[in-house]
């Protein structure tokens, strides 16, 4: 799941110069981390639901939580579809 | 409306352009005496561009970078005037289809559709902080651009960039009987000030009424002007025309 969630990263922000192995399921996605921004969180959001049919919602409290890292975004698309 | 014609002296300090095929061809007049069918090709640009603003660059934003380069001090920033007649209009056809066929818009490309979307990347690429304008005149062709330009150095500043860009247009917008769209993208940039060294020009008003197309054409008209020995060029559609000269 975190692979393929790294891949739909990858392919959704154009993010070429990037490999699957480039990215640690723990580290931050945002600002220091890959250095996406919040144009990326959006596309991304988009991303996940396309792909997913889980659809993250921008007013929910713990969406800075949930977007922190790869390891966090794929719990919060497991525990939703589950 | 003016009562009488005023002329402006300026000099161009630097230009540049990017077309796409220009590698294939040893100068500018071989270029425009055998424009083959083109390739698609990207523009190259300057790897100092931050790399997480590099894949948001559509092909006419890297045409607008790669001309703009050769006119950039990188520690001076100056004021920039773009000009467009449809800047990224394609793009938002795209996204309209996308609408059509029920599927969402991508957030990316709908921020990237705007017509200031490129001078935005722009202005962050290159931490210029300076007063940037962009134009859509349309019929009313390039003129705009150099009197926004002018205007700005009037102003006091020393240099201002000029930046006119447009890609073919969509078949899907009905062009004949317009004359709106050109066959290739085309960005041309041009640096001018008051004075100093490189090109001097004089632009004025002109009574005659013609028709030379809109501002995609407009830039291959000026782009020949600038490589060729002609020493005037007059561009205008029903309602204005200019006249460049070579000093």
């Amino acid at each position: 799941m975190e692979n393929e969630l790294k891949q739909l990263i990858i392919d959704a922000l154009d993010l070429e110069d990037i490999s699957i192995a480039d990215i640690d399921s723990q580290a931050p996605l945002f600002n220091d981390g890959l250095g996406l921004d919040s144009i990326d969180a959006l596309e991304l959001g988009l991303a996940i639901r396309k792909k997913y049919n889980v659809k993250i919602d921008a007013e929910k409290e713990d969406v800075v939580k949930i977007f922190s890292s790869v390891a966090t975004l794929a719990a919060y698309i497991q525990a939703e579809r589950s | 409306m003016m009562a009488a014609s005023r002329e402006f002296e300026f000099v161009v300090r630097k230009w540049n352009a990017w077309v796409p095929g220009m590698k294939y061809h040893p100068d500018w007049h071989d270029w425009f005496n055998n424009q083959d069918p083109i390739e698609p090709e990207q523009a190259l640009i300057s790897s100092n561009v931050p790399k997480p603003l590099q894949r948001r660059l559509s092909p006419l934003a890297r045409a607008v970078f790669n001309a703009a380069d050769a006119c950039i001090d990188n520690d001076v920033a100056m004021p920039v005037v773009f000009s467009s007649a449809h800047g990224e209009v394609n793009k938002s056809l795209e996204m309209l289809k996308d609408m059509q066929r029920g599927e969402d818009i991508s957030p990316t490309a709908f921020s990237l559709s705007v017509h200031n979307a490129i001078s935005g990347l722009f202005s962050i690429a290159h931490s210029n902080h300076q007063e940037i304008t962009v134009l859509a005149p349309g019929q009313d062709g390039i003129a705009a651009a150099f009197i926004e330009a002018l205007g700005l150095l009037q102003e006091g500043h020393d240099d201002v960039l000029i930046i006119l860009y447009d890609e073919p247009l969509s078949e899907f917008y009905p062009y004949l009987p317009f004359a709106l769209t050109a066959k290739t993208s085309g960005a041309l940039a041009l640096k001018i000030s008051w004075a100093g060294d490189g090109l001097p020009l004089q632009l004025c008003r002109s009574s005659e009424h013609r028709n030379d197309g809109e501002h995609a054409l407009q830039i291959f008209s000026f782009l020949k002007f600038l490589v060729t020995d002609d020493q005037s060029l007059q561009l205008g559609n029903h309602r204005h025309s200019w006249i460049w000269q070579k000093k």
